[in-house]
């Protein structure tokens, strides 16, 4: 088991592609990142900046923003489903 | 319905969005816009034809709509709305924020907070489509949702492309939540996955705009450039 992460359009260039990425043995959304970044050199970068998660960018474990959570130490169970949800522009 | 709504844009959003709240019988529609019709938009911002191709949107528009016989007073303002020109959306009742970037929807989400306007957000790029109604009694607001503006050059609809009926079904959606005042309700359509999502967001106390000591008091147009991006 692992936990899902849907990577939004802008990011599946890091991830040749692939629109949902699995990540074994997380048990916060900051080891998430962190095994992200390991697969998918980059992808830190484009999701935190020295404050944390970037100001355009959400990130829902479930259904859940994390910002009201336990944010970046929120936890993250086998089988759960996280989504990267950045700002777009266009109309 | 004596409902006056503004339109900021009137393309691939906006087109449905005003056709969707003339149709309902809003009494009266301002429509900002100062782009041209091209023929790239053809596909998605349905209330062009052919040989709409160079004129004005906003003249087009106001066409189309006059063409349906719709009874609803139409007020095209033209131009757009900058920190300058907030005036331009003066008289309305709610606020359908159709814009193609990311400046406008945070300066229209600030204009519509500090007026005590309820605005509706709309964007759609390639298969994806957000809306996102927020009321003018506060928060959940923008902010609340994206705290600031992204870095760098985005890609918009000229670039990325968009799905023509995604943004049918946005720019719908923003009437509709416009006319049912469904605030702090974000709906999301992912179209390659046929998924609908609708999430009900949470203010968050420490937002800058409408949060418990909010620090956007005024229109300030330096706030409207991308943050600085970090050094790579
Ligand atoms: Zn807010």
């Amino acid at each position: 088991m692992a936990v899902i992460v849907r990577i939004p359009t802008p990011l599946r260039s890091l991830t040749g592609g692939n629109e949902e990425v699995h990540v074994e043995e997380a048990g916060t959304v900051s080891d998430v990142i962190d095994r992200l970044e390991v697969k998918h050199a980059g992808m830190k970068d484009r999701l935190l900046d020295d404050k944390g998660v970037r100001k355009f960018i959400n990130i829902y474990v479930g259904e859940e923003d994390i910002r009201f959570l336990d944010g970046l130490r929120t936890a993250v169970k086998d089988g759960e489903q996280i989504s990267i949800v950045p700002a777009i522009a266009g109309g | 319905m004596g409902l006056t709504a503004a339109v900021i844009g009137v393309g691939g959003l906006g087109a449905p969005a005003s056709l969707a709240l003339a149709r309902a019988g809003v009494e009266r529609l301002i429509l900002i816009d100062d782009d041209v019709v091209d023929r790239s938009n053809l596909h998605r911002q349905i209330l062009f034809r052919d040989a709409d191709v160079g004129r004005s949107k906003l003249d087009a528009t106001v066409d189309s709509l006059r063409r349906a016989g719709l009874k609803t007073h139409l007020d095209p303002r033209p131009g757009r709305l900058t920190p300058a020109n907030a005036a331009v959306i003066d008289g309305c009742d709610v606020i359908l924020e159709c814009s193609d970037n990311y400046a406008t929807k945070f300066l229209a989400a600030d204009v519509a907070r500090l007026r005590g306007l309820p605005i509706v957000h709309g964007s759609a790029i390639r298969f994806i489509g957000t809306a996102f109604a927020v009321s003018g009694a506060g928060g959940p607001c923008y902010r609340c949702l994206f705290e600031d503006i992204p870095p760098g050059a985005q890609a918009g609809c000229d670039v990325a492309g968009v799905v023509g009926p995604i943004c049918g079904v946005i720019g719908a959606l923003q009437a509709h939540l416009a006319l049912t005042a469904a605030y702090g309700t974000l709906i999301s359509l992912d179209g390659l996955r046929d998924e609908l999502r609708v999430r009900s967001i949470p203010a968050r106390a420490g937002c800058a705009l409408c949060g418990s000591s909010p620090t956007i008091d005024a229109i300030d147009a330096a706030r409207y450039h991308p943050v600085e991006a970090e050094e790579n």
